[in-house]
């Protein structure tokens, strides 16, 4: 899986390329999250456009995440969810739980409207 | 265990498929990846091609962290069979001594849901039309129709 991470307005950025699964890809965006965390980073967005699959290792990353950033005041927003993404999100009960926006610069500009 | 607990006998089923690999998270994805190229050559529609991939996915991860200890001197075998109606029937199997399926939390009730796991075999029992978890629990058939 390819991570990309950019810094907008304050708010991490992260684009994700390929399957959101247990291994290499689950550990990476891990490791992402921990860094951008330790950085005080707490207004991130995540772009699922070109992601797949997520499986039930990625879904528990995913709310984990969402948990400790919101503890920290901040929020973990979705952009762009591919439809089996949405589909398996709705399946087990956590869609709801994330802010979805149609494109990266709507998810961004959401955060400065709660500044 | 039969074949046809769907009502399909063994007879009329085809081998698709049939991969034995290390349990390994990396080599788990490229048996998802095969499988769903297998699919793809008989095919199946993309929505029951994701589903299935999903189901399998969510399978062969618990086989490699619950059946096999995350032991990758251990193997993993699953198989694909399909009749001439499209019916498929995949199986997953691991070395481990099994689990029971009623014991499992549902992901969905309150103080689960931020868990950050515990949902495989939900999904799969979402996304597959019959599954069937083989005594004493460490082989999973999954139907879709």
């Amino acid at each position: 899986m390819d991570i990309n991470v950019r810094k907008r307005s304050q708010v991490q950025v992260i684009q994700l390329r390929g399957a959101l699964r247990m291994g290499p890809a689950v550990d990476g965006l891990r490791q992402t999250m921990d860094e951008a965390l330790s950085n005080g980073d707490t207004r991130m967005v995540m772009n699922l456009a070109e992601v797949p699959m997520v499986d039930s290792s990625g879904i528990g990353l995913l709310v984990r995440y969402l948990a400790v950033i919101k503890q920290k005041g901040g929020n973990l927003k979705l952009a762009q969810p591919s439809k089996f993404a949405v589909q398996t999100l709705k399946l087990v009960g956590v869609l709801n739980l994330f802010e979805i926006f149609d494109n990266d610069d709507a998810a961004v500009e959401s955060f400065a409207k709660i500044a | 265990m039969p074949a046809e607990f769907s009502g399909v006998p063994e007879s009329e089923l085809s081998e698709r498929f049939d991969l034995s690999v290390p349990a390994d998270a990396e080599a788990i994805a490229g048996v998802v990846d095969a499988l769903a190229e297998t699919l793809e050559h008989l095919e199946v529609p993309e929505q029951k091609r994701f589903e299935i991939a999903l189901a399998v996915q969510e399978a062969l991860a618990n086989a490699v962290v619950h059946g096999c200890g995350n032991d990758p001197s251990k193997q993993i075998r699953c198989r694909l069979q399909s009749n001439p109606e499209g019916r498929i029937l995949i199986s997953v199997t691991d070395p481990g001594p099994g689990f029971n399926p009623e014991r499992l939390p549902d992901p969905k009730q309150d103080g689960n849901v931020y868990a950050d796991h515990g949902r495989g075999v939900y999904l799969i029992r979402q996304l597959m039309d019959e599954v069937q978890i083989a005594r004493p629990g460490n082989e999973i058939r999954m139907w879709k129709y």
